[in-house]
């Protein structure tokens, strides 16, 4: 399962880059909302992206404690996972 | 994942996906048979098999017992379009007094408040109807929207259920984790739980009394403010007085009409405008979440297509989204032409958005007369005045200085010269009356800027327990406040701006005291002495700053500072915002000692000449 997470990680910095310049380096510390200023909007085009490449749905609910990219792709990997 | 319901169409077995359904459907005979084959659920017609009555009822209660009698109700879809639930007015009367039962079984007194966070599903409007049925009160509250807001929602929640003192709270198994966490330690919360809970208790066998037309029929918080929620009182007589207004006056409905909606629950524009109104004249809806609507505006577009809607609500926000977020490619499949009323309300409206739809969507058939501007407020329940139906929009160009300058409203005369363009938000209701004053409350003339006062039917009994906001809001002889700016021309009513006390961004009102009390909670910043407003600039940005005297020196420190404020702003409301720290005495304040947000807008506005990129906006006071 590790391998997977990795990969989704990878995945998903891969859709984060269109929110920083080319030389910002992201990593799963990185903070969604301080780091890369992800606002409602944006938010929205993320989580469609993200939906279509994982083919999963997102609840909202679950959004609330998600902070970091760590905790988006561990999000993304336990909706995965539960299908 | 606790959520069953997102993950289900793909994964799940329609075995599992029955026993994870809404309880409505335990009374669905299409539904009721436990053999394993998947059952198609087929909507609600839009042809109705009773005579139409236009809200001609004393209660909600009423309405629904009369809409009960026909086959038309409410249906919800999920993100990809397809019937999730049906709930027929019919199974919602049904369902929502068996719930009375189990409620009058909690040991509520009659009129005490019932909080229920607001999804768009079936069990929520059950349970919204249910308090009526059992005469108690209840209020939405929100669903959590943004990144890491975990903490704050629960503040919200918190907020919610104490101001509105509610006895009971329910939530569905996706929030009641957050709504436990806010009601613990609460006084006053008699029972909290999922609707499944409330479904196991035994009804108590008691006779449903009716509603009285002048008992509370429910509150309507107007913010998702953080310590000092205002919870809206409307009475039965006003929510009827307003539904008569906006189903006859307004939208002119007749058989044929069917409705298509994404707006929240908790929202006055999708509760009152959109779960009521169509049931007092009983259409049938077409759901689909806010969430879904956001992410992919097309399955709205898709749904007035396929099922050939007639009347659907957006704030200018959700326009936006369409015209930014569909492509081209997906016009070919759509068709709009049945779309005869596309209500625009809620915000400022700029004709720039109401023509880019337009431009957008003519190639699918969306004929721009079906632009149904409307101006309203939860306070006024939710219509005050509806422009002509079928007639489009309709806009005034005046002289942008003369407007800033004189506060007066000049038809442009030359071309070249810069302007600002109103949209008619129409005529008041009947029963209802508009009027613009000046800041002395004297009557201003056709074309003159002030404020915008309501008086009529349909206006607000007060805030509930805020005497305080209550007497600012209701000035003498009953005058709404309504905090907007307009002028009137030729009886019809153009917004101007919003008072700098409330801030709009991306279709969501933001109360600037909310913000500035998230900064007074860090122990750097002292009470008065943040300011917040809006600025908005010639793209019709509008972006939030938040101005702070600090007496901080260290870099770090002063850093730290603003990376946490932006962060909580954030978290809060779901915006970034721009923070700028001031050495202390640099805000203006007022004889009183007030800070005065306009005179703190103009200020960093000429501390960072913005001036020129901002487009003209009315004078703010």
């Amino acid at each position: 399962m590790a391998s997977d997470y990795t990969d989704t990680l990878q995945r998903l910095c891969h859709h984060l880059k269109q929110f920083t310049g080319p030389d910002v380096e992201i990593t799963p510390q990185t903070d969604l909302i301080n780091q890369l200023a992800i606002d409602s909007v944006k938010l929205l085009n993320l989580i469609m992206e993200v939906e279509d490449e994982f083919d999963i749905s997102v609840p909202l609910n679950a959004l609330a404690d998600v902070q970091t990219v760590h905790e988006l792709a561990n999000l993304i990997h336990q909706i995965k996972s539960a299908k | 994942m606790t959520s069953t319901i997102n993950l289900e169409g793909k994964t799940l077995s329609s075995t599992i996906a029955k026993l994870n359904a809404p309880l409505t459907q335990a009374f669905d005979p299409r539904s009721s048979s436990l053999s394993p084959i998947t059952i198609i659920p087929t909507p609600t017609p839009t042809y109705n098999t009773q005579a139409q009555r236009l809200a001609d009822f004393e209660t909600l209660t009423a309405a629904l017992e009369y809409a009960a009698v026909g086959n038309a109700g409410y249906n919800f879809y999920d993100a990809k379009g397809n019937l999730r639930s049906v709930l027929s007015y019919q199974a919602l009367r049904q369902n929502a007094r068996i719930s009375a039962e189990r409620l009058s079984g909690l040991g509520l007194a009659y009129g005490d408040r019932v909080a229920v966070i607001a999804d768009t599903t079936p069990e929520f409007v059950e349970l919204f109807f249910a308090c009526r049925y059992a005469g108690l009160i209840p209020f939405a509250m929100p669903v959590p929207v943004n990144l890491g807001s975990h903490a704050i929602y629960v503040q919200q929640l918190r907020g919610m259920l104490e101001g509105g003192q509610a006895s009971a709270a329910l939530a569905n198994v996706d929030y009641i984790g957050f709504l436990r966490e806010a009601a613990e330690g609460s006084q006053g919360l008699r029972w909290v739980g999922t609707p499944e809970e409330l479904g196991k208790l035994s009804p108590l066998n008691i006779p449903l009394q009716a509603n009285h037309p002048d008992e509370t029929a429910y509150l309507q918080f107007t913010s998702g403010s953080t310590r000092t929620p205002r919870g809206v009182i409307i009475t039965e007589r006003a929510l009827m007085s307003n539904l008569r207004g906006i189903v006859r006056n307004g939208l002119g409905i007749r058989p044929g009409d069917r409705c298509a909606s994404w707006l929240p629950f908790y929202h006055d524009m999708g509760l009152v405008g959109m779960v009521m109104a169509p049931m007092v004249a009983q259409v049938s809806v077409d759901y689909l979440a806010t969430r879904d609507f956001a992410i992919r505006p097309l399955q709205w577009l898709r749904l007035i297509s396929r099922n050939r809607a007639t009347v659907a609500f957006s704030q200018p926000f959700g326009l936006k989204l369409c015209t930014l977020r569909v492509r081209d490619s997906d016009l070919e499949d759509l068709d709009l032409s049945s779309w005869r009323a596309a209500g625009v309300g809620a915000e400022m409206i700029r004709p720039e958005t109401l023509r880019n739809f337009a431009e957008k969507f003519a190639p699918a058939g969306f004929d721009a007369k079906a632009f149904l501007p409307c101006y309203g407020l939860a306070e006024s329940t939710l219509a005050v005045t509806f422009s002509q139906i079928g007639q489009g929009f309709q806009s005034l160009r005046v002289d942008a200085s003369t407007l800033v300058d004189r506060k007066v409203a000049v038809r442009l005369q030359a071309e070249g010269r810069k302007y600002s363009e109103f949209v008619n938000c129409g005529r008041p209701l009947p029963e209802h009356t508009v009027k613009i004053v000046d800041e002395n409350g004297m009557e201003l003339p056709d074309l003159r800027v002030g404020s915008v006062l309501v008086h009529g039917s349909s206006i607000m009994t007060g805030y509930f327990n805020n005497p305080e906001d209550t007497q600012k809001t209701l000035q003498p002889g009953n005058w709404l406040d309504t905090g907007d700016l307009g002028f009137l021309f030729e009886g019809d009513l153009y917004v101007t701006g919003r008072r700098t006390d409330v801030i709009i961004v991306n279709g969501r009102n933001i109360r600037a005291q909310d913000i500035e009390e998230l900064a007074e909670q860090q122990p750097e910043v002292r009470t008065r002495e943040a300011s917040a407003f809006g600025i908005t600039d010639a793209g019709d940005v509008t972006t939030i700053v938040l101005v702070i005297e600090c007496r901080l020196t260290s870099i770090t420190d002063r850093q730290s500072l603003t990376g946490r404020l932006q962060r909580l702003v954030y978290m809060a409301f779901g915006v970034n915002c721009l923070v700028e720290l001031v050495p202390p005495h640099t805000l203006p304040r007022t004889s009183s000692g007030k800070l005065s947000r306009f005179a703190a807008r103009q200020g960093f506005i000429q501390r960072t000449t913005l001036t020129d990129q901002l487009s003209a906006e009315s004078g703010d006071n």
